[in-house]
């Protein structure tokens, strides 16, 4: 009979770190790394709400710098481009899974919770990272999935081989395909089921993703604890909190479609108690592509402000905002903002115009699908799975004023806005990589060999660099804007310091103004500062390439003066009548409806 | 003449006033964009009946007069506003210059003074023969100001503080009032596509019912179907590529389909809510007669159609022929764009008073749903053209507006046909008379108002009597 593989056996790279199952105890679990065996990092200034002003800056750690040359981006070279992020005004780094894994799902197929892979570097640098970006005032945060593991990871080949031992339960086993077949599979594409037959076990076992990523059994205890150690592990190393990757699906149920099950909702509550008792300040935030209504369950009860995660995306809002601008019309957007329920006091929304995946269409009606394709995807390489990957620049056929229009609503729709690494210059996509490569090309620092990302050969770059005429790394990369005043990186730099300077675009009230010009979509923003005061901050976007006036009923703000706020020019003060502006093609204002005395002096409404 | 219980001396000098205010009317209301009897002279302006809503100073009276020119009297209604201590806010054009010095404006724009309008629906008090009332059940927020809307044609309304729109008929008519009564109706049976009815005002002329104003929710967000649609025919005008509409970011159609579902749900709804009935032989021949009439009169003001007269006679001869039942019941009777509203839950339809120029009898009568599907097809022509307006003739361009009308047209059919689970283009008889005669109307109206824009009815009628569509 045939030894049974160490545990650690599928483990690549990883001999020389600690790791996962390098040992099994005598009571036959495995030997796991703790977080004592590192430094920790300091924290980041104490502020429990800093989530519901930061903004957020998604950053691939394969695609920032390399710091030793071996043509793969890596964790030290990110924390050597920290002085870059903080001059551009992040609060917030977004890191996806960077944690050992055989990469079969761009990391998101975990083969262990507690060692970084190898090519990143280690749980040393990670902490280095951190202590780095909190000296900044930057906070980290890191994707986490909760679902699932790599097949890879040792405690799914413990459960395969040892049926009886302390892992025998850590996954969904079943002995037929049966069961939860309302179930709905998600990656049409490559799997035909939620089970797959292991033959090493002799039983078949549940997975929501791909075959490779067997779910994790949450109905056992001992699941639920070992992933919240796994929390405790990386907060212990004082990381800021965690994106939960795929959160609708912990839990299986026979008769339902097995998402945003009660019992899954129990558990977030059981990890966002975890983390408020034992790591104040540090957040949760809910990876659930699902319609904002459905979503809002996922900030928890709003009695108490909300018990479970702290942030969660708004998927549908971004493919709105490109239709609204194609359709020159504001309804797309009014209409899911208005469909999307209030949330608890204590959390607060997530917003984006494009991430490392694709332009989601799962959150767009079949019509508004096909309307999406034939705008943005004439090349049905841009088409993946459901989604379009092209980055921000090329999809607005870079043209400046719509990278402004889109930015400035990034800026100012309700919820904290997460920028995407490369799009605050405007870097373009490159759709002959594979898979979802074309938006995860290397960072453009100079016009040096290799973009300035790596001191490597060119030939063992993970991936080339951009280098067509328009968005080659010659043309747009970050030291050429950095000198250029007018340049797209200062102007969103400059965008980023204003909104800074207006709580109201954080945590204001957002009022639709609605007008009779549907091509304007104009709203407020109506923060009560904690001395009563109102900070109001008018918004008026153009979603047309041609230029149009637009009437607003501002009579609520008589006598008040609209403040321009990136140049501080006073307009004329609102009367009794509707307020006419006019706004150039894709133009947009920001304004702060200030009241002004007759010298001049300028005070905040009462 | 009524007025609120005051010393004879005081109604003396009131009365002295509403006197000297009719005297200067006569050169006043033709400047008014309201005012619908521009094309005769006025012969006499006599007040009916007035009530003082806010007394001192401010002053606000609510006025009805009579406009009687030759052997036509109609009765309008006016918010009159009177300040000593205080130049009021508004524009030049309202004020009214008296004989004896004093000044007197048009108070709708006078937001000091339109805010008690507002308090008596919700005190629900009558004041003198004025009755303010709440719809059943209808909560309202007190305290709101008002501005009126600037587009307005032959109505004025006033919209408080983004909530209440109150609409005060100009022109008013004895009876209950078909836009106010058809509110209630829909509203009754919970009809999703209209703003609902909070309130009214309502008085007596002569004895008989008078509805003077008409509260409704107001919806902010809202944009009407005229600026929507001519937003998309400017970007596909305006689009380089030569693609056609469906290959374009700022296509319609999609607001076209669930434009003419809201429709097939509003006829449905007022089907529901007040029944239909089967149009007999006597009924088609009516049609067919009063269609003949118009064009009749049409003609004779503007030859250049005679061409058409044949074609259009038998195409209206075509209705009394038809033989499948056609369904009659309440419609809004003057349907296009500029009177519906989409808002972030879809579309709405407004103003349920039928064409303005119409009589009661014409307006209350029993229509066929085709007749507002016509007057939405001939819409969807007018914004498709309304970029050539004025234009040197170019083919190219024109045959780009049809390529857009056609599509929107056939989406709004679609629509319709989806929810009324027929197809009107199926009555192909029927709603080609009745866009013809619609057509017909703007022919007249167009030549009359605004010269310019003829070339689009006479463009249309030339289109469908040579390709049928």
């Amino acid at each position: 009979m045939p030894q049974d593989p160490a545990p650690d056996a599928a483990l690549v790279g990883l001999e020389e770190t600690p790791h996962t199952g390098e040992a099994i105890a005598e009571d036959g679990t495995l030997v796991e790394p703790q977080a004592d065996d590192f430094g920790h990092a300091e924290q980041a200034t104490s502020d429990p709400e800093w989530f519901k002003r930061a903004v957020f800056y998604e950053v691939l750690v394969r695609a920032f710098s390399d710091s030793n040359g071996d043509g793969t981006g890596d964790l030290r070279g990110l924390a050597d481009k920290l002085d870059y992020l903080q001059w551009l005004g992040v609060d917030c780094l977004w890191l996806p899974p960077f944690y050992a894994s055989p990469l079969r799902d761009g990391g998101y197929d975990i083969s262990d919770f507690r060692a970084v892979l190898p090519e990143f570097g280690t749980v040393e640098d990670f902490v280095h990272l951190l202590e780095e970006a909190h000296k900044r005032d930057i906070r980290v945060i890191t994707d986490l999935v909760l679902n699932h593991t790599s097949d890879a990871h040792p405690w799914f080949q413990q459960s395969r081989n040892d049926p009886d031992g302390p892992y025998g339960d850590y996954y969904v086993w079943g002995d037929d395909d049966q069961r939860y077949a309302d179930a709905r599979i998600i990656f049409v594409d490559t799997e035909t089921s939620n089970w797959t037959y292991d033959p090493v076990r002799g039983q078949f076992y549940w997975h929501r993703f791909f075959s490779h990523q067997p779910d994790l059994n949450f109905e056992n205890e001992e699941v639920q604890e070992a992933m919240l150690d796994v929390l405790r592990f990386w907060l212990d190393l004082g990381i800021d909190g965690f994106r939960l990757d795929a959160v609708p699906y912990l839990f299986e149920e026979e008769g339902t479609n097995c998402e945003n099950l009660p019992r899954t909702h129990e558990y977030l509550r059981k990890c966002r108690e975890t983390v408020d008792r034992e790591y104040p300040g540090r957040i949760l935030l809910a990876e659930a592509n699902q319609w904002p209504s459905d979503v809002v369950e996922y900030f928890g009860d709003p009695k108490v402000g909300g018990d479970e995660c702290h942030m969660a995306f708004h998927f549908p809002l971004m493919p709105r905002i490109f239709m609204a601008v194609r359709r020159e019309s504001r309804f797309p957007i009014s209409e899911i903002l208005a469909q999307t329920p209030e949330i608890p006091s204590g959390t607060q929304w997530g917003i984006f115009l494009r991430n490392h995946d694709e332009l989601t269409l799962e959150m767009v009606t079949d019509d508004e699908r096909d309307y999406m394709y034939r705008e943005y995807a004439s090349d049905p390489r841009m088409k993946a799975n459901i989604g379009i990957r092209r980055r921000l620049a090329p999809l607005l056929d870079n043209d400046r004023n719509q990278l402004e229009l889109f930015t400035a609503m990034l800026l100012s729709l309700p919820g904290s806005p997460v920028l995407y690494y490369g799009d605050e210059i405007g870097m373009g996509d490159n759709i002959w990589l594979g898979d979802r490569d074309a938006v995860r090309t290397p960072m453009q620092w100079s016009p040096d060999r290799n973009a300035g990302f790596s001191r490597s050969d060119p030939g063992r770059i993970y991936l080339p660099p951009i280098m067509d005429p328009t968005y080659g790394y010659e043309a747009i990369n970050v030291e050429a804007q950095q000198s250029n005043a007018m340049s797209l990186l200062n102007w969103t730099r400059r965008m980023i310091e204003v909104r800074k300077q207006h709580n109201a675009f954080a945590e204001g009230e957002f009022v639709d103004l609605g007008g009779s010009n549907p091509s304007v979509l104009a709203y407020k923003r109506v923060w009560e500062r904690p001395d009563g005061e109102h900070d109001v901050v008018l918004c008026v976007n153009n979603l047309s390439r041609f230029p149009q006036p637009v009437e607003l009923d501002l009579s609520e703000h008589l006598g008040f003066t609209p403040v321009e706020l990136t140049g501080s020019v006073r307009f004329p003060r609102i009367g009794e009548l509707p307020y006419l502006l006019t706004l150039p093609g894709h133009g947009f204002y920001w304004f702060q409806l200030s009241e002004l005395g007759d010298e001049g002096e300028r005070r905040s409404q009462a | 003449m009524s007025g609120p219980v005051e010393t004879n001396e005081a109604v003396a000098s009131r009365d002295e006033m509403i006197d000297s205010l009719a005297a200067a009317l006569p050169e006043w209301l033709p400047t008014q964009r309201w005012f619908g009897g521009k094309d005769r002279e006025i012969t006499a302006v006599r007040p009916v009946s007035w009530t003082t809503l806010l007394d001192g100073d401010p002053l606000l009276i609510h006025l009805v007069v009579e406009v009687e020119q030759g052997d036509r009297t109609e009765p309008y209604q006016l918010l009159i506003g009177s300040r000593q201590s205080q130049v009021p806010d508004v524009a030049a054009t309202a004020s009214i210059g008296l004989e004896n010095g004093l000044t007197c404006y048009e108070a709708s724009g006078d937001a000091d003074l339109t805010a008690c309008l507002l308090e008596l629906i919700i005190a629900g008090e009558p004041v003198d023969e004025l009755r303010f009332e709440r719809e059943p059940d209808v909560e309202l927020t007190a305290g709101l100001r008002a501005h009126p809307i600037t587009s307005e044609q032959s109505n004025t309304s006033l919209v408080y503080g983004n909530q209440y729109i109150l609409k005060l008929f100009r022109k008013l008519t004895p009876g209950l009032n078909k836009d106010l009564m058809l509110h209630r109706a829909l509203r009754d049976v919970d009809c999703q596509h209209i703003a609902d009815p909070l309130g009214s005002i309502s008085g007596e002329l002569h004895g008989e019912e008078l509805t003077i104003g008409m509260l409704q929710r107001f919806m902010p967000d809202a944009a009407d179907g005229w600026v929507m649609a001519t937003t998309s025919v400017r970007d596909f005008m305006a689009d380089p590529s030569g693609l056609p509409p469906e290959e374009l970011g700022g296509d319609f159609a999609g607001e076209a389909y669930r434009l003419g579902k809201a429709v097939a749900t509003v006829h449905a709804d007022l089907a529901t809510a007040l029944g239909t009935e089967l149009a007999d032989a006597a009924e088609l021949q009516r049609t067919v007669a009063a269609m003949t009439e118009r064009l009749d009169r049409v003609t004779a003001e503007l030859p250049s159609l005679a061409d058409h007269g044949p074609g259009l006679r038998a195409a209206f001869g075509k209705v009394a022929e038809i033989r499948e039942p056609v369904s009659m019941q309440y419609v809004h009777g003057d349907l296009h764009l500029g009177q519906v509203l989409r808002t972030i839950n879809g579309w709405l339809l407004l103003d349920f008073e039928g064409e303005p120029a119409a009589t009661l009898a014409e307006r209350s009568a029993l229509r066929s749903p085709l007749r507002d599907v016509a007057g939405m097809l001939r819409s969807f022509d007018y914004a498709a053209q309304q970029l050539l307006v004025g234009q040197p003739e170019d083919p190219d361009r024109t045959a780009r507006a049809m390529q857009w009308a056609r599509r929107n047209r056939a989406a709004f059919c679609d629509g319709y046909a989806h929810v009324a689970e027929h197809d009107p283009r199926d009555s192909a008889d029927l709603l080609r008379a009745l866009e013809l005669d619609k057509a017909v109307y703007e022919v007249s109206y167009e030549h009359a108002n605004r010269p310019d824009w003829l070339t689009v009815p006479l463009a249309s009628i030339d289109r469908i009597m040579t390709e049928g569509e």
